[in-house]
């Protein structure tokens, strides 16, 4: 397995570009050349320097540091959700695919429901519901998120099911938690990582969707979606503070949505 | 087949009950007191009895079940009730907010399908080859970034550096250009990739060859395999077409677009939960009529899919 992903050069690179962007998370405070909040009046829309290599924003802030800065907000978000994301849709599909019967018919209706409205739609009604903002972004995406990837999971389980050495299993005395625990989850695992690595793009991209329309973060957070919040006015006279911050989405972004496609050509051999 | 489109239909009508409800309970989740936030804008300082007499006219010293069943037999009769906002009736600020966020969700299909379709069928052909990487690249990279970036993208190139699209506005049909390709451009790249791997089964299956070997001729298989991969095609642009319109906000933000989006927007940032309510309950109403739409087409192209229990993951 680890030796097919180190020969795909899509999964080395999404992989790269993956440890780079954590390694900015980590590490910001290094990188960043200045303080990323510091407003300095006097030195509005400075031109790239030494001391400010990508110039300066609308508020004399440091244009690099903010970005560096932004990846800390993103990710100290999106990682806590994807982690409590993958555990609840996870358990509750593969419970309820195995247990079969009537628990799994209303688990269908249920999430047919639940299926019903759009995630962003869900996401941005819940947002504003609880005091913490990091907290209620988080909850938020979970909420709007679990359905459907649970529904994913559930086909991967009904399908892994159904393979004989299941039958096997239970004839040799296999009790059923030994079953989902080592033999059922085991075998999906690198279609819950295709999935979740997509998964974990499409959750930044929501988090500066919501920096952007100003739900959710506090005002002049140093975050990607946030800094292009009042870019509409610079659109003639500064073009590229408009272009960095989703040159950054879309590098962390990519680096996700890379690894997991390569990963789905390497478990589906069929498709690629 | 009419049967079992009907057992669907039953269906439907229990998930839109569900939709109620949950819209109803999320949006009764927040925090803030409505008819506090509407006593200070009425009073400024209002005192403890003018809360309450607030909370009475709102209907919001009642039970939440009350206060369920109450608007769900307005809202099913089209009375949404008034805006917290501006007093005035929500379904008129409604409709007038859904044309626009229509016209750019229907253009928006519309371009998804004009980039899904031919360029999953070059890929598909030249598997492999360097059409299929370039698309394979461009659509990893369209999924990895926001619309409404795209939408920046697009107003700088083709409305400053090349005047030819008006900056805002949403007047005329050539308004809603930009920013229905900035909806479409992240949905097709999906939508590419999808259609790319059902056109491959399709002709990898067996039915292929045993027509290939009947020598039906290619004209004709092409048109099998075209009938075998659209439902998957069918099924993520349903789901894309109410994606868009719960996913309008920021585009409809960068273009200053009067839409249903923006109107959910500011509805959420002023607390005015009575105009979220209407805009949530619509907008899930028509996605799931529209992935209801997407189904009976399905079951017209392939009558199988019907007797699959779960229609929703392919």
């Amino acid at each position: 397995m680890f030796r097919k992903i180190f020969r795909k050069p899509q999964a080395v690179i999404g992989l790269s570009m993956m440890l780079l962007v954590l390694v900015c998370v980590i590490f910001a405070p290094m990188f960043a050349p200045n303080d990323p909040n510091k407003i300095d009046i006097l030195h509005k829309f400075a031109e790239p320097s030494d001391k400010y290599p990508l110039g300066t924003d609308d508020m004399g802030r440091c244009v690099l540091s903010r970005l560096i800065f932004g990846a800390r907000v993103s990710m100290s978000i999106a990682l806590p959700t994807i982690g409590i994301l993958a555990v609840i849709s996870t358990l509750l599909a593969t419970i309820c695919a195995y247990a079969g019967g009537l628990v799994d018919r209303i688990f269908v209706i249920v999430s047919n429901i639940f299926m019903a409205l759009p995630p962003f739609l869900v996401a941005m009604t819940l947002v504003g519901a609880f005091e913490s903002k990091a907290f209620g972004i988080s909850i938020s995406i979970i909420a709007a998120m679990w359905v459907w990837n649970a529904q994913v999971v559930r086909t991967y389980v009904l399908r892994e099911k159904s393979k004989p050495y299941i039958i096997t299993c239970r004839m040799s005395g296999c009790t059923e938690l030994r079953i989902v625990l080592k033999h059922i989850i085991p075998n999906i695992v690198p279609h819950l990582l295709v999935l979740y690595s997509t998964g974990f793009s499409s959750v930044i991209i929501m988090i500066s969707s919501y920096a952007f329309l100003g739900l959710g973060l506090e005002t002049g957070t140093a975050e990607w979606g946030a800094m292009l919040v009042n870019a509409d006015k610079l659109i003639y006279s500064h073009p590229e503070m408009l272009i960095y911050p989703g040159l950054c989405i879309l590098f962390a972004a990519a680096g996700f949505n890379l690894f997991g496609e390569a990963l789905r050509d390497i478990c589906d051999p069929r498709e690629g | 087949m009419t049967k079992r489109i009907l057992a669907r239909a039953a269906m439907l009508l229990l998930v839109m009950f569900g939709v109620t409800l949950l819209t109803f309970f999320y949006t009764s989740l927040s925090p803030v007191d409505a008819a506090q936030a509407l006593a200070v804008r009425r009073y400024t300082r209002p005192t403890e009895e003018q809360v309450t007499e607030v909370r009475a006219e709102l209907g919001l010293d009642k039970t939440f079940f009350e206060q369920y069943v109450n608007w769900l037999g307005n809202a099913v009769r089209g009375d949404f009730g008034n805006s917290y906002n501006t007093g005035k009736p929500i379904i008129n600020e409604l409709i007038a907010s859904m044309k626009p966020t229509f016209i750019m969700a229907g253009m928006a299909l519309f371009f998804t399908v004009l980039f899904s379709i031919p360029f999953g069928v070059l890929s598909a052909c030249r598997k492999g080859g360097f059409a299929d990487k370039t698309i394979y690249l461009f659509g990893i990279i369209c999924m990895s970034v926001p619309n409404y970036w795209i939408g920046f993208m697009l107003l700088i190139l083709f409305a400053v550096n090349l005047p030819w699209f008006a900056i805002m506005g949403a007047e005329s049909m050539k308004d809603f250009v930009l920013p229905a390709l900035a909806l479409a451009i992240p949905t097709a790249a999906g939508n590419i990739r999808v259609f790319r791997s059902s056109l491959i089964d399709g002709y990898s299956s067996d039915f292929v060859m045993y027509a290939r070997a009947r020598g039906v001729s290619e004209m004709k298989i092409a048109g099998m395999v075209c009938r075998f991969a659209l439902p998957p095609l069918v099924t993520m642009l349903g789901q894309g077409f109410g994606f868009t319109i719960a996913g309008s906000a920021m585009v409809e933000s960068v273009f200053s677009i009067p839409g249903v989006g923006s109107m959910l927007v500011t509805a959420l940032n002023s607390r005015d939960t009575v105009t979220v309510n209407a805009c949530v309950l619509v907008i899930a109403v028509i996605f799931v009529l529209v992935n209801f739409i997407a189904e009976v087409i399905n079951a017209a192209l392939d009558p199988r899919s019907l007797t699959r229990r779960n229609s929703y993951v392919s």
